[in-house]
């Protein structure tokens, strides 16, 4: 399989097994209150890329289990993965991918294409649904990247079974989710300018304001914690790569342009 | 024909002198440390000779393009497998090379009813601070050597005595700009593939029982640099440089990169530089 770059076929046939496998007739399952889960994640495009964020808490039922929770994990220098659902199933995810991307970049000697990337990402959530359906590895994640070939910043969300749908200016995940989508949609049809032409600035302000307001609502979705100089993870993706704001950053326009209107 | 165990070890030195022959018009490749990385270079004729392995490795090889790959196949599953089971810091040249590789080149070597791996390996490891690079040379019988500074491949054990005597005297590893080493060892390979061509010429068999691990005893005379020089332009004309660096100053966990040729000028001194020779 190493001619054709695929690493998950070689970690499969070095005996490597993906997810929980499916659990048997009357199988348990974990108490709701058991699996940690609950987050907001958004992917917006603006001018020069894709903005894509997530807030930081894991929980599990009434549970802050983390607050400083890193869900927004860049799988190349190209492309980004924010992941809602049992944190588990996404990290290991994610894990495969990045090593799937390298390993095919490094063996067939140039980078695996967008549709290419897409297909890895909906593969290991079909192999998932087991996990899924038995409650214990629901993933629902957003992908964000630059498609080098067509020189255009893309957005893709998916459900837990692995369907994948292009969010053409927006998507967003998790339980916070509901709160923020009726906002981004309203904005990019009625607001001053459409999404895809707003700035870095505009774009990164945004962010932080629908966060705090998917805190306000969702209790699984962490806000911003000046104190502790907590922030959401907030990357950009661009004709450049991918680039992560500094906390410096999210901290000034937080206080300049959203804290004082919470 | 072989149960006998002295026509074994005949079988096994007819072998290591048919090896050597297949080298003997090899290019050479050269490793040095700079202050902020690896930089590995060579000449080549169309077929890449350098290549990524893992984050912070990365390989150069001569021989035969087929088993190059199929080495640098089996190098690139056992550290992603390593990097992915446990962590990518878990993935070292050394480990792969002595424990991994070796072995298997070796068994190929001396299975005489079998081919041989036709390849001369170099892994360079990036470290995490300057002074921490490490450098690995493995013959094609499975003899590797680990060493620091720098590491060079060629035909035969006088060539890479010559090269790295060279190397020796020009450079001081890991204070050097990429530029100023990147010119120390293209001229390296210069004396390596000038001693190799009159090796060849002279149809000594200087480097017939060659060996990484062997240096020769009386190493012959080092040619003046316009000496070099003038080889260099030469070979010039029907190859081109290849150079990749393993760099700290990369961004992100991977700290390959290959260099493009249009880099080059700005970083070869002026009587090394191809665009300014024609």
């Amino acid at each position: 399989m190493g001619m054709q770059g695929d690493f998950f076929q070689l970690l499969k046939e070095q005996g490597y097994q993906f997810g929980t496998g499916p659990l048997g007739p009357g199988g348990q399952t974990l108490p709701e209150s058991e699996i940690t889960r609950g987050t907001t994640i958004l992917a917006v495009k603006y001018h020069d890329g894709v903005l894509i964020a997530g807030d930081r808490r894991a929980t599990a039922g009434n549970m802050v289990m983390y607050d400083r929770t890193d869900k927004v994990l860049e799988l190349d220098r190209y492309s980004v993965m924010a992941i809602a659902g049992v944190p588990a199933t996404a990290y290991e995810m994610a894990r495969v991918l990045e090593h799937s991307f390298k390993y095919y970049r490094r063996t067939q000697l140039q980078e695996l294409s967008f549709e290419g990337k897409l297909r890895a990402l909906s593969k290991l959530l079909k192999e998932n649904v087991p996990a899924a359906l038995a409650g214990t590895g629901a993933v629902a994640p957003l992908f964000g990247g630059y498609d080098v070939d067509q020189e255009a910043a893309k957005i893709y969300f998916y459900d837990i079974l692995g369907a994948e749908f292009e969010g053409v200016e927006y998507a967003v995940s998790g339980s916070g989710s509901p709160m923020i989508r009726g906002i981004l949609h309203y904005v990019n049809t009625w607001g001053q300018k459409p999404l895809n032409a707003q700035s870095e600035e505009e774009a990164v302000v945004q962010a932080l304001r629908l966060l705090t307001s998917a805190a306000e609502f969702d209790s699984a979705t962490g806000g911003i914690n000046r104190e502790a100089n907590l922030y959401p993870v907030i990357k950009l993706i661009t004709k450049n790569g991918v680039m992560t704001i500094p906390d410096d950053r999210l901290k000034s326009l937080f206080e300049e342009q959203v804290v004082r209107n919470v | 024909m072989y149960e006998e165990p002295y026509k074994w070890v005949e079988a096994v030195g007819n072998r290591r002198h048919y090896l050597d022959e297949q080298f003997r018009r090899g290019s050479p490749v050269v490793a040095a440390s700079y202050a902020d990385g690896i930089v590995l270079v060579t000449y080549a004729r169309g077929t890449p000779k350098l290549y990524e392995i893992y984050d912070r490795l990365a390989l150069g090889g001569m021989g035969h393009p087929a088993d190059l790959e199929r080495l640098r196949f089996t190098l690139l599953e056992m550290a992603h497998v390593e990097g992915f089971n446990r962590s990518p810091s878990d993935v070292t040249g050394s480990r792969l090379l002595k424990n991994g590789l070796a072995p298997i080149v070796k068994q190929a070597f001396e299975e005489i009813y079998k081919a041989p791996f036709i390849v001369k390996i170099l892994l360079a490891e990036l470290g995490v601070k300057a002074g921490r690079d490490t450098f690995l040379t493995m013959n094609y019988d499975g003899t590797f050597e680990e060493l620091t500074g720098c590491a060079v491949l060629a035909a035969s054990a006088s060539a890479q005595s010559s090269m790295r005597a060279w190397l020796k005297q020009h450079g001081h590893f890991n204070q050097e700009s990429l530029s100023q080493v990147l010119s120390i060892c293209l001229l390296a390979w210069g004396v390596g593939s000038l001693a190799q061509r009159e090796e060849e010429q002279a149809g000594t068999d200087s480097g017939r029982t060659a060996s990484v691990s062997v240096t020769a005893d009386v190493l012959p005379p080092i040619p003046e640099r316009d000496v070099v020089l003038r080889h260099i332009r030469q070979a010039a004309t029907d190859m081109s440089v290849e150079c990749a660096i393993l760099a700290r100053t990369v961004s992100g966990p991977s700290k390959y990169r290959a260099l493009k040729p249009n880099e080059l000028p700005d970083l070869l001194s002026l009587d090394l530089n191809p665009a300014a020779n024609g």
